[in-house]
């Protein structure tokens, strides 16, 4: 592997591949031809690199063929999740080995006396604190013990312990303290994955950075192991050249990094999701997007404004009661747990639930035949005519109509006095606007609005919904991009280098030194060019963003608000603060221009541009699809109107400039398209769907 | 839509559960801008914060989970407001205000903020929010022995009357609270939280229309009684009586002050009585009639609809309150409410141990039940101006249930999704450095299901300081259940010139201060261990051992468990002991 883009002349394919829960996903580019290749397989889990090779073969691609290899995992948060990482251990502060486990005393559901706390991944036993002491600027108050630290080393060493993290209060101020127990733990343990919290984010915050640097070292091992075997594999096969992983901000990181900062690859597939909204926008010269991503068990949207998608400082791993948070940029994404295998209930009083419980693939939907006896989202689409029992997933899986409308009446349309239709059609009506509020949460309730955005829907089970959900905020655009079974790999295709840092600074605005700022900017900026050089990136190839976590003095949240480099330039402060203002303004409704500002962290992206594929297209057709396009025509259920004679249109046979006046469906491999009463479908030159809302709210 | 009569539709349970969604989301929503442009620590990490929906009555349609013990004083402050306007005077565009303890039933600090949302014209509701202000002015520090020595009150007002803001009503607070840029900047998050409420309220009612907004909302209600009653009904009838009490009201130091609970179940109505709860006290540790009456609507929301969201007034239909006027808990004008949080958490695990004999798997042993934080005034070294801060809250032991440990180290019932703050945060803004904050080995009560652990902070002066303390609880420990131990209370200590001094006689310092070195230490208790600790599963004592939560000599002398030179479970040995212990 030698990362430096010597590769090849005649290497000339771009592959990406996805690994998700259920299916590993392929997209690949071909630089000659201009063709997109997709493939589709199993997850293989215990033997990933088997499902890889599998959706490459799925495709005919030869490795020895590839200039570039991209890549995205679930390894990293189901080691996380399922709590099968690395016996670790953690060094912590004297006075603060417990602020792991005790974290922030919240208690979410505030009646329940059954609340539990989140678990740490170390447990007290392997805890064990360093007499040293930083204040918070970064001068020293207790010298750091070296021998003790050595001492405590050694014994590390019998104990099997295949990872350690470190934590040491203030090291985002100053690192020396971390950086010489880092030292003396890895000449002391040489196997062991060392990880130093200010390696991964040198923000404020210790039991958040704690949390990161842990679950970095936690799940190490078996990740760098992991792409330690890909690399291997590839190598194998002839690929010589560059292997990149997806981070969760959707930017790539060699492999090399990625098996050190492996925290970083968390949420790969879902950014890259939004990375290929992104793509999309650009092609069509669109500046705001929501990417929307339905799946089995969740409903994910993220956002794209003004061109760029919108990420977050932090996240909260595994549900928010219990959740491990991870302090590092991501990809701002909101998740709600509605999936097509979301299940419907009847609670007590009556009321109707659909979610968070899901049916999985195992037992699965009640049509699936597998055992599942409880009506979901994918029950009530089949009984609404909206997926057909013979054509599912191409026809490989065959659904229990029967069965569905069998148990559809007997849990919850006789109970509640209402038909299997109107009961199916009142699970959708909750899905969806359940699915809505993931919308909301990243569009209005940050100050955006929602009804302005084209909504660009993928999963599996997206395009089913997306027009309901579409009207349900007022959106008038939805655009069902091509392949949006394949679209996180697909976005993989289009992202770019990236590294993000960030800094606490706690200064106020007013009376902060422009110079020490630049400095700290260009401190954080050199290290990002020197990544990317050391990868081959041409020095006209780097951009910078520079951005500034900001608050009024005397508040705590900050939001964080990019500002262009002329600001510094002209050494601009009032730029700077109205930049804030601004932004507060939208975010929030308020701002307070006369009051002072603090700069709390500064954060810098750098990003090493990758060339793109070009726009890739599909025949020309005219308004009218061909008559082969039809696959006929079958009654479906809309909330307006009933029962309707409904064309099925095979999407693989629709052509750009196709037209298709709603109601209608688009069934493709692993996704169907739901077009409704009142809705306009367009076949762009992309291949991509195009639907103009009806006004009518359903 | 079904229609059984013109006046009450019955809405379609679809729709029923899509505004369901709907209010919550704005509940939600309400509660993150207010969190998000919060200046003081209070709301945006203590998120001593109540943010809510009410019909026109001014009964609870959702309340976003902040502080549980605001569950009445709301929307009893919002009646209050219609009653003072009446509803002929109250238009768009108004923002009704008061901090009235004796209308919200807490402290000064608790400015809430109404607005009335109107659709076509007619009023369909109110939005509300109360927020804890860092200052309100009056005595700092120290105790107080009435409502005059605790700050500005504002009586009943408009702050804003059909959208012109009343200048002069900010001029007043501003020249009377300390720090009033912070004060105004919470005030300014308080009503943009209230105006994203009734602008996302107002969305719904177009969306849906008036009609299926309010029908869904009497359906939520009446699906929220209907639960609250099925799960009273499995309640065996009875009379339950319990008591504890509070170490003292802070002046007369020593002087118990007796908590007496009695609760009768009858079919599915509950009776908490509260008659004989102590009388209201001298010291500032009395809160308002709305709070005596949520001490029992939380602790019957925690046993019969939990997890039913939104918290709404269905669930209290099938529960009666008796209470008199002038106990510690429906305190009069003027006695002092400037810690009115405090003894209430205590009235409310009392009536969990009335009920534990008759409902033992649902019920919880007590807990730590303070939330056990400081208030810090001095003079900051870096700009020379006054700074406050509160430190903590530390987080204490919960109790035991009947089939599970109770939770270490989180905050205490008073406060929902409290958060305490970082270390790193305060070190960088106040003149203290955080020596410890760690758990406390051997706090917990003991059990078959042990009670959860307590805390241990030290903050030391980098510049003097001036640390007022007003934790209670540390006399009256928080007891276990059926065989249960008790579990260790809350403390105090103070190091002056290296010298710790830990013989107070409770947790209770006013105005001490600090010089550089000096510091402070707190303690929280733990929580009440359910069942006998002889029948803990031995493994499970020994790993507690291992991980440093219990004592080898508590171990054996309390659980019956020895373990051997190399922290391992000594089976022989521990049968030996177990067996003598039960002998015994």
């Amino acid at each position: 592997m030698s990362n430096t883009n010597l590769t090849p002349a005649d290497a000339r394919l771009r592959v990406a591949v996805d690994i998700g829960g259920t299916f590993t996903d392929m997209a690949a580019f071909d630089e000659v031809t201009g063709q997109l290749l997709f493939g589709k397989a199993l997850s293989t889990h215990g033997q990933l690199v088997n499902g890889i090779q599998a959706t490459l073969d799925s495709a005919d691609i030869d490795l020895r063929d590839g200039n570039l290899f991209l890549h995205g995992s679930t390894i990293a948060i189901n080691t996380l999740l399922e709590r099968n990482g690395a016996k670790t251990a953690l060094l912590i502060t004297e006075g603060f080995r417990d602020i792991y486990e005790i974290g922030r005393v919240n208690r979410p559901d505030a009646y329940n006396l059954f609340f539990n706390k989140h678990e740490p991944l170390v447990k007290r036993s392997l805890r064990f604190e360093v007499a040293e002491r930083l204040r918070a600027d970064g001068s020293t108050h207790k010298q750091l013990d070296e021998a003790a630290v050595r001492e405590l080393a050694r014994e590390l060493g019998g104990q099997d312990i295949e990872a350690v993290a470190v934590l040491l209060l203030h090291s985002y101020r100053n690192p020396a303290h971390e950086q010489r127990v880092k030292q003396i733990l890895q000449e002391e343990l040489p196997g062991a994955f060392v990880c130093a919290s200010h390696e991964l984010s040198q923000e404020y915050r210790e039991f958040e950075r704690v949390s990161t640097a842990v679950a970095n070292a936690y799940v190490g091992p078996r990740v760098s192991a992991y792409l330690g075997e890909l690399e291997q594999h590839l190598s194998t096969k002839g690929f010589e050249g560059d292997f990149y992983v997806v981070q969760s901000t959707g930017g790539l990181f060699p492999s090399a990094h990625a098996r050190r900062d492996c925290v970083r690859m968390l949420e790969s597939g879902p950014a890259a999701g939004v990375i290929g909204a992104q793509a999309i926008c650009a092609q069509l010269g669109m500046g705001d997007a929501i990417a929307f991503d339905m799946g089995g068990t969740t409903a994910k949207a993220g956002v794209i404004s003004e061109g760029r998608p919108l990420t977050t400082g932090s996240a909260l791993i595994g549900g928010y009661e219990r959740a491990l948070p991870i302090q590092i940029p991501m990809m701002d994404i909101h998740e709600v747990g509605t999936g097509g295998g979301s299940i419907a209930r009847i609670e007590t009083g009556n009321a109707l639930r659909v979610g968070p419980q899901s049916a999985g693939s195992i037992p699965g939907p009640v049509a699936y035949g597998r055992g599942g006896t409880e009506p979901t989202v994918t029950d009530a689409n089949l009984l609404l005519g909206r997926l057909d029992a013979d054509h599912f997933l191409g026809g490989e899986l065959k659904l229990d109509l029967a069965a569905t409308q069998r148990q559809m009446e007997a849990r919850i349309a006789t109970p509640l006095g209402l038909d299997a239709t109107s009961a199916a059609d009142g699970i959708l009506r909750i899905a969806v606007t359940q699915m809505s509020h993931a919308v909301k949460a990243v569009t209005t309730e940050r100050g955006l609005d929602a009804g302005s955005f084209t909504m660009v829907v993928y999963g599996g089970a997206g395009p089913l919904h997306a027009s309901a959900i579409a009207r349900e905020l007022g959106i008038r655009k939805v655009l069902i991009p091509y392949a949006p079974g394949y679209f996180s790999a697909y976005g993989m295709l289009f992202s770019d280098r990236r590294y993000d840092y960030v800094r606490s600074v706690f200064r106020k605005l007013g009376e902060v030194s422009f110079d020490e700022i630049e400095a700290l900017y260009k401190s954080m900026e050199d290290e990002g060019r020197a990544a990317l050089t050391q990868s081959g990136t041409k020095a006209e190839d780097v951009v910078i963003e520079r951005a500034a976590d900001m608050r009024y003095v005397g508040q705590e949240h900050a939001v964080t608000v990019d500002l262009p480099g002329a600001f510094f330039v002209d050494k601009d402060r009032s730029a700077i603060k109205r930049q804030f203002d601004d932004l507060h303004k939208v975010r929030y409704g308020t701002s307070a221009p006369k009051e002072p500002a603090d700069l709390v962290s500064l954060r810098v992206t750098v990003l090493g541009t990758m060339k793109k594929p070009p726009r890739h297209s599909v025949d020309t057709g005219s308004a009218m699809p061909e008559k082969a396009a039809l696959r006929g025509v079958k009654p479906v259920y809309f909330r307006q109107g009933g029962w309707a004679d409904t064309p099925v249109y095979k999407r693989d046979l629709l052509r750009a400039g196709n037209q298709i006046a709603g109601p209608a469906l688009v069934e493709e491999h692993a996704s169907t398209t739901v077009v409704q009463p009142g809705d306009h479908l367009r076949v762009d030159e992309l291949g991509n769907l195009q639907i103009s809302i009806g006004s009518e709210r359903e | 839509m079904n229609t059984r009569d013109l006046h009450n539709p019955v809405i379609d349970p679809v729709t029923v559960e899509i505004i369901r969604n709907g209010l919550y989301a704005v509940t939600e929503e309400m509660k993150t801008n207010l969190t998000r442009t919060a200046y003081n620590l209070i709301i945006y990490e203590a998120l001593d914060f109540t943010v809510g929906l009410f019909t026109k009555e001014g009964d609870t349609v959702s309340i976003g989970l902040g502080l549980p013990m605001f569950i009445r004083g709301m929307s009893e402050t919002v009646k209050a407001k219609i009653k003072h306007f009446g509803y002929e005077n109250i238009k768009p565009g108004d923002i009704l205000v008061t901090n009235d303890a004796y209308t919200t039933g807490s402290h000064l600090n608790h400015f809430t903020f109404t607005m009335p949302i109107f659709h076509e014209g007619r009023l369909e509701g109110f939005t509300c929010c109360m927020a804890h202000w860092l200052d309100v002015g009056g005595t700092l520090g120290n105790v107080t022995t009435d409502i005059f020595s605790e700050g500005i009150q504002i009586p009943i007002l408009k702050y804003q009357r059909e959208g012109v803001v009343n200048q002069d009503l900010i001029d007043i607070i501003a020249m009377n609270v300390r720090l009033a840029e912070r004060a105004l900047g919470d005030l300014r998050a308080q009503i943009t939280a209230i105006t994203t409420g009734e602008r996302r309220y107002v969305e719904l009612l177009q969306r849906y229309g008036a009609d299926a907004v309010n029908g869904s909302i009497r359906q939520i209600m009446d699906s929220s009684e209907a639960v609250a009653r099925k799960n009273t009904l499995s309640i065996p009838d009875g009379v339950y009586e319990a008591e504890s009490f509070m170490d003292d009201d802070g002046l007369d130091i020593g002087k118990r002050i007796p908590i007496r609970v009695k609760v009768t179940v009858q079919g599915d109505e509950m009776t908490v009585d509260l008659s004989d709860v102590s009388k209201q006290v001298r010291g500032f540790y009395n809160s308002g009639f709305t709070t005596g009456i949520a001490c029992a609507q939380v602790a019957y929301k925690c046993l019969t609809t939990p997890t039913d969201y939104p918290v709404n007034d269905g669930s209290f239909r099938s529960l009666k309150v008796i209470m008199p006027m002038g106990t510690v808990i429906s305190a009069e004008r003027p006695y002092p409410m400037r810690v009115w949080m405090t003894f209430p958490m205590t009235v409310i695990d009392t009536i969990f141990k009335a009920l534990a004999p008759a409902i033992p798997h649902r019920s919880i042993a007590g807990h730590h039940a303070d939330l056990v934080f400081p208030n810090i005034h001095g003079i900051s070294p870096e700009d020379g101006r006054l700074f406050i801060v509160g430190i903590g809250p530390l987080g204490g032991g919960w109790g035991a249930k009947s089939k599970e440990d109770g939770v270490s180290v989180t905050v205490c019932i008073n406060d929902g999704d409290t958060h305490n703050s970082p270390t790193e945060q305060l070190e960088a803004k106040y003149p203290v450095l955080v020596e410890k904050y760690e758990i406390r080995k051997d706090s917990a009560g003991a059990g078959k299901y042990r009670g959860g652990l307590g805390a241990e902070m030290v903050v030391q002066a980098l510049s003097p300081f001036t640390v007022t303390t007003r934790i209670d609880r540390v006399h009256c420990k928080p007891w276990g259940l059926e065989g249960g131990g008790e579990a260790m209370g809350n403390g105090l200590a103070v190091r002056h010139k290296g010298e710790w001094k830990t013989d107070h006689l409770n947790a209770k310092i006013f105005n001490v201060r600090l010089e550089r070195g000096d510091a402070y230490k707190m303690l929280s208790g733990g929580g009440g261990g359910f069942g006998s600790p002889l029948e803990r599963e031995a493994e499970k004592v020994a790993e507690d051992v291992r991980e440093g939560y219990v004592s080898v000599e508590v171990a054996r002398e309390v659980y019956g468990v020895a373990l051997d030179a190399r922290q391992q479970l000594d089976a022989a040995a521990t049968n030996g002991l177990r067996a003598a212990a039960s002998a015994a």
